[in-house]
């Protein structure tokens, strides 16, 4: 067969690049500062990522917080509109402290939950 | 500094999960050599070349990492990585440090060498070495990969992009080139 003759006639050549890939495979190149560059050519590490999110809903709550105290008129009319508008009554000073206590747990615990995920 | 005993599949989870660069560090450590060693094959022992090729190599597997979905060995996903950065820094420059005329009229060299087995191993390997060059990149890579990273037809395809057919052909025909610039070595020669 073609093949078998071709491939012992390639033997030597055969043997020549195993010899040659033994000596590649024992070969070791030693770090020599290697790995120390690689690392300093890395991009830089996104600041803060792990309570980037949370501090940017926490921002977001402030900001709305402080334009609802500024604007108490304003928020609670436009409240107690939209209240009015979806359970079709109007809410008492009580009703509205409940919805917001429950609103702002909310937001805490999503702001734990994603604090963690982070 | 990780023990030993972390696989890489553990390193590379903390990478992706905290982005931690002591992990990715150890990974480069592990695999520095081989990659570095891989790529001085390639270029022809151009070991400046190779260190920067391997740098950018680590470099580009930190930014696809996420890519690496573990169906191949890390090692075999770097020297993948590896030789496609080689690829293209061939493709910028457009000349690879083949041998002049002189080089390769002096591989016929078998019967100047002493007759002693070391000194004839030696000499082979350097005349394997300067045969090497004269390769074209992809039957070079092809038989490095098989050969000198001894992985099989199919990790070499992976590694080289191309269906696991053209990977033995371009063996073959790497090796009929070889042969040839090696006669000097063959049996015939030393009957």
């Amino acid at each position: 067969m073609t093949m078998d003759r071709t491939s012992a006639s390639d033997e030597w050549l055969e043997q020549a690049l195993r010899a040659d890939a033994r000596e590649h495979a024992a070969a070791y190149l030693a770090d020599d500062g290697f790995t120390a560059r690689v690392l300093a050519g890395l991009p830089q590490p996104a600041l803060l990522p792990a309570w980037r999110r949370p501090v940017v809903a926490l921002f977001w709550l402030v900001v709305a917080s402080a334009a609802a105290v500024a604007l108490p008129g304003w928020f609670d009319e436009a409240f107690r509109s939209f209240a009015a508008l979806v359970a079709g009554h109007r809410f008492g000073l009580v009703d509205v402290a409940v919805i917001l206590t429950v609103l702002g747990a909310a937001t805490c615990s999503a702001l734990v939950y994603a604090a963690n995920a982070e | 500094m990780p023990s030993p005993a972390v696989s890489d599949a553990q390193l590379i989870a903390r990478v992706l999960v905290n982005d931690d660069r002591h992990a990715f560090g150890e990974l480069v450590r592990r695999h520095q050599s081989a990659v570095r060693v891989t790529l001085r094959k390639l270029a022809g022992g151009n070991h400046a070349l190779a260190d920067d090729l391997a740098q950018e190599t680590f470099l580009l597997a930190y930014r696809n990492l996420r890519s690496f979905r573990q169906e191949a060995k890390f090692s075999t996903w770097l020297y993948r990585i590896a030789y496609n950065a080689f690829l293209a820094d061939a493709r910028k420059m457009k000349e690879l440090p083949l041998p002049d005329a002189a080089d390769t009229d002096d591989l016929d060299s078998a019967e100047d060498v002493d007759a002693t087995p070391v000194a004839r191993s030696a000499a082979l390997s350097v005349d394997l070495a300067r045969a090497m060059a004269v390769l074209s990149d992809a039957e070079r890579a092809a038989i490095v990969q098989c050969y000198h990273n001894d992985l099989s037809h199919e990790e070499a395809a992976y590694v080289l992009g191309c269906p696991v057919g053209t990977v033995k052909t371009h063996i073959l025909r790497g090796k009929q080139k070889l042969k040839a610039r090696l006669a000097a070595w063959g049996p015939e020669a030393q009957a």
